[in-house]
């Protein structure tokens, strides 16, 4: 099997998960012979693939890389453009590789970003059309005010392609009911993960992500304050950034904890995997997460990790604390839970570590070639 | 003659209320801010209406129609029977119905159905063991004469204890751990001790217990008149069917066929004539042993393992049980009797069980029964409940 693989973002170039996932995907698909020709925006460190089986075909140029939502007018026009012009040259390319290669038996996008260019090939060529949806934009505007230009684009493309394959079950309503999608044409496939090494943990209370409405960094913060009455010496950190970063600030000294919180900015892939490594918990307060592969990565480096209800991994994955993203009180329990008993922080990390090693990228390979066969003609 | 020798476990534990780190040191009565009243109640309440009366309705019309040789035991924990007088006595009256017909034997245990049996001194267990012997005494006016430890933990040890108390007969599981090649249907003798020890034939007992309604089992579905030819054709001198009585209408629905299941038995096993009925009392009374088991190591008759990892598989489940043992020690010099009380039910074994983290299968009966959503929210309760004891005395 031959397929295009239409992306916007992959390591080393990352701004959230959806890297990491086509890392993992194309590595494991190719691994298990698909032939890939893996699509992406170029970018000034370069991408490459040393596997057989997996060529990157870096095209066009942009400079802008909201993954997330476009903070201001002016940025967000110039990124509609960059997202269309990406889009436009990908469909040339496509059909240019095709003539001079052959023909590829499916096309496969991700997100929003790259629908464009999905549909337009599938119009031009007659290939089947695979969509996964990592986040939709209900997701990302945490259910309050969502865009309705996302919407009418992420529904566009949904309707047009052949399968769509959700990360997770609340992935996969969500596009029932708010796009209007027959469920059949849905299919599940959960996350997987590298894993982290573990190292020396210190007494520190890690939230990691973009931050944005959607990843409920306030909360964690709310919960920190309830936290530091009970453990004076916890250290909390908060890493990534985001459009919330300067409310966030203002927010820990809001609430007289700025002493014990550390906001890292954006960190490296090595800074991020040595912060997993040390922590004692990780919480990951979203407040819409379709999956939430960064839950999978700390429990990987054997902390403890605390997630959201809703969020995907909660529902597929067994060793891990559950709260409301709302509920602080219940939040700073379970932080200082683990961080008093060491019986806990060590079955949970003990198990969890064992679970994890279910979610590797071959099992999603082997789900999404499941998927494939069932379009291809 | 093989006798089928039926026993049924009732017990419900005593679930704890939400009680976070917020709450350790901030409450004034342990007794109402501990324990979920109101969830307790409405499960209990429930779980009555679902198995508990209507099967001892069944029961007792068996007996009487059967004229008394359908005969069978009850093991009645001392946490259920205080749910009947709180909430409901007419239950516990059907109970001594059942009982009036001397069709129906009672089982002694611990009071508080604890792990108590696994703790270094053994006076706290007996001491529960008296407790449920002085409650069956009260309620019944009768003295049992044979033990069946919580969830059937046994070994050697036990045994000797229970022998030394007076006990003719005492009931555990009969795995291959123990018997290696020898069959569960005869009574068999601890190396260390003189008393009697009837095993659980776990096949035939979980072929109604688990798999009663699973449609994936051979043997699906199960009828009265085929189980019955499947005791018949089994060797020995003894069938011990020994079952959880919520089997009845609350793991099995009554849509299930499981209350037909029932009523159907005792005229089905009937019609084999080398089969009848007897009660734990005079099994121990009819059959002599055959040989002898050497448990140094606990067993059990839960999960896949048939031992105490169960109750004690993790760390999580070690730190409580260490924990209970250390507060029982301050707590029986402090001589409190409301302490006491509330440190015995805290000891319910059911507490640690909704700890475990064990995975497939059992983990699923597990979560179950469980009123945590998992494992670690149910540690962080009940340990920071332990917390607010100790700190308390």
């Amino acid at each position: 099997m031959k397929i295009a693989m239409i992306g916007w973002e992959y390591p080393p170039f990352k701004a959230g998960g959806l890297a990491t996932h086509c890392y993992g995907i194309t590595h494991s698909l190719a691994e298990n012979g698909v032939k890939i020709d893996f699509y992406m925006p170029k970018t000034k460190q370069k991408s490459y693939s040393n596997t057989p089986n997996l060529k990157i075909i870096e095209v066009g140029e942009t400079d802008i890389f909201p993954y997330d939502r476009p903070d201001t007018k002016e940025l967000a026009g110039l990124f509609y453009d960059a997202v269309y012009r990406y889009n436009d040259i990908v469909v040339a390319k496509v059909q240019n590789n095709i003539k001079k290669h052959g023909k590829y038996d499916l096309i496969h996008c991700h997100d929003w970003l790259t629908m464009r260019a999905g549909v337009t090939l599938k119009e031009k060529t007659g290939l089947p059309l695979i969509i996964t949806i990592h986040s939709t934009e209900y997701d990302r505007a945490g259910w309050l005010y969502p865009n309705q230009w996302f919407i009418d684009m992420e529904r566009y493309g949904m309707e047009k392609a052949d399968k769509i394959i959700a990360v997770s079950h609340f992935t996969k309503r969500v596009i029932i009911e708010k796009y209007g999608i027959k469920p059949d044409k849905i299919e599940v496939v959960h996350n997987a993960v590298y894993p982290i090494h573990e190292g020396q943990k210190q007494e520190i209370v890690l939230f990691l992500g973009r931050l944005t409405i959607q990843k409920g960094a306030e909360f964690f913060l709310k919960a920190a304050q309830k936290v530091k009455e009970h453990e004076p010496n916890a250290q909390f950190v908060v890493a990534g950034t985001g459009d919330m970063l300067p409310r966030l600030i203002d927010q820990a000294i809001y609430l007289g904890i700025s002493d014990r919180v550390i906001f890292t900015g954006r960190l490296t892939e090595e800074e991020v995997k040595h912060i997993y490594s040390i922590s004692s918990v990780y919480v990951m307060p979203s407040v819409s997460e379709p999956f939430g592969i960064t839950a999978l990565e700390a429990i990987s480096a054997g902390t403890p990790t605390i997630v959201s209800k809703t969020a995907g991994v909660a529902e597929t994955f067994k060793n891990c604390l559950k709260v409301d993203f709302w509920d602080t009180d219940e939040m700073a329990n379970k932080i200082i839970s683990i961080l008093k008993y060491d019986p806990l922080r060590s079955t949970i990390a003990q198990e969890g570590k064992q679970e994890i090693d279910l979610f590797t990228w071959n099992r999603v390979a082997i789900q999404t070639i499941d998927v494939y066969n069932k379009v291809v003609k | 003659m093989t006798s089928i020798c039926i026993y049924f476990e009732v017990h419900q534990p005593t679930r704890l209320n939400r009680f976070s780190v917020f709450n350790v040191g901030k409450n004034s009565d342990p007794l109402s801010t501990y324990f979920n009243n109101e969830l307790n109640f409405w499960i209990f309440e429930k779980v009555a209406k679902k198995c508990y009366i209507p099967t001892n309705k069944i029961l007792l019309n068996l007996i009487n129609e059967s004229d008394g040789n359908f005969r069978i035991s009850f093991s009645l924990t001392g946490t259920f029977v205080e749910y009947c007088e709180k909430y409901m006595p007419s239950l516990l009256d059907s109970f001594k119905d059942l009982f009036a017909t001397g069709a129906v034997d009672l089982i002694e245990e611990t009071y508080f159905h604890s792990l108590s049996s696994l703790y270094d001194d053994l006076d706290e267990f007996e001491e529960q063991v008296t407790m449920h012997n002085e409650m069956i005494k009260r309620i019944f006016n009768y003295k049992p004469r044979v033990f069946r430890n919580t969830e059937a933990i046994f070994d050697n040890r036990i045994a000797k204890k229970i022998s030394e108390m007076g006990y003719k007969g005492i009931l555990t599981e009969g795995t291959e751990k123990i018997l290696d090649w020898r069959s569960p249907n005869y009574i068999y003798k601890p190396v260390n001790a003189d008393i009697k020890v009837l095993l659980r034939n776990y096949t035939l007992s979980d072929d109604v217990g688990f798999r009663f309604s699973a449609r994936g089992w051979p043997g699906y579905p199960l009828t009265a008149d085929k189980y019955a030819n499947w005791l018949a054709s089994c060797q020995g001198d003894l069938i011990n069917l020994f079952i959880d009585y919520e089997t009845f209408g609350e793991h099995h629905w009554i849509e299930t066929g499981i209350f037909d299941f029932l009523d159907n038995l005792p005229n089905e096993v009937m019609k084999h004539r080398h089969l009848d009925f007897v009660t734990v009392s005079e099994a121990v009374e009819r059959y002599e042993p055959v040989g002898e088991i050497n448990v140094p190591w606990a067993i059990s008759w839960a999960d896949a393992d048939r031992d105490v990892s169960t109750w004690l598989g993790n760390n999580m489940q070690i730190a409580c049980f260490n924990e209970i043992k250390e507060i029982g020690k301050a707590i029986k010099q402090k001589n409190d009797k409301e302490f006491l009380y509330i440190w015995r039910l805290l000891q319910t074994s059911d507490h640690l069980y909704y700890l475990s983290t064990k995975g497939m299968q059992d983990g699923a009966v597990h979560a179950y029964f469980s009123p945590y959503s998992g494992p670690y929210e149910g540690f962080i309760n009940y340990m920071n409940i332990l917390q607010d004891l100790k700190q308390r005395i």
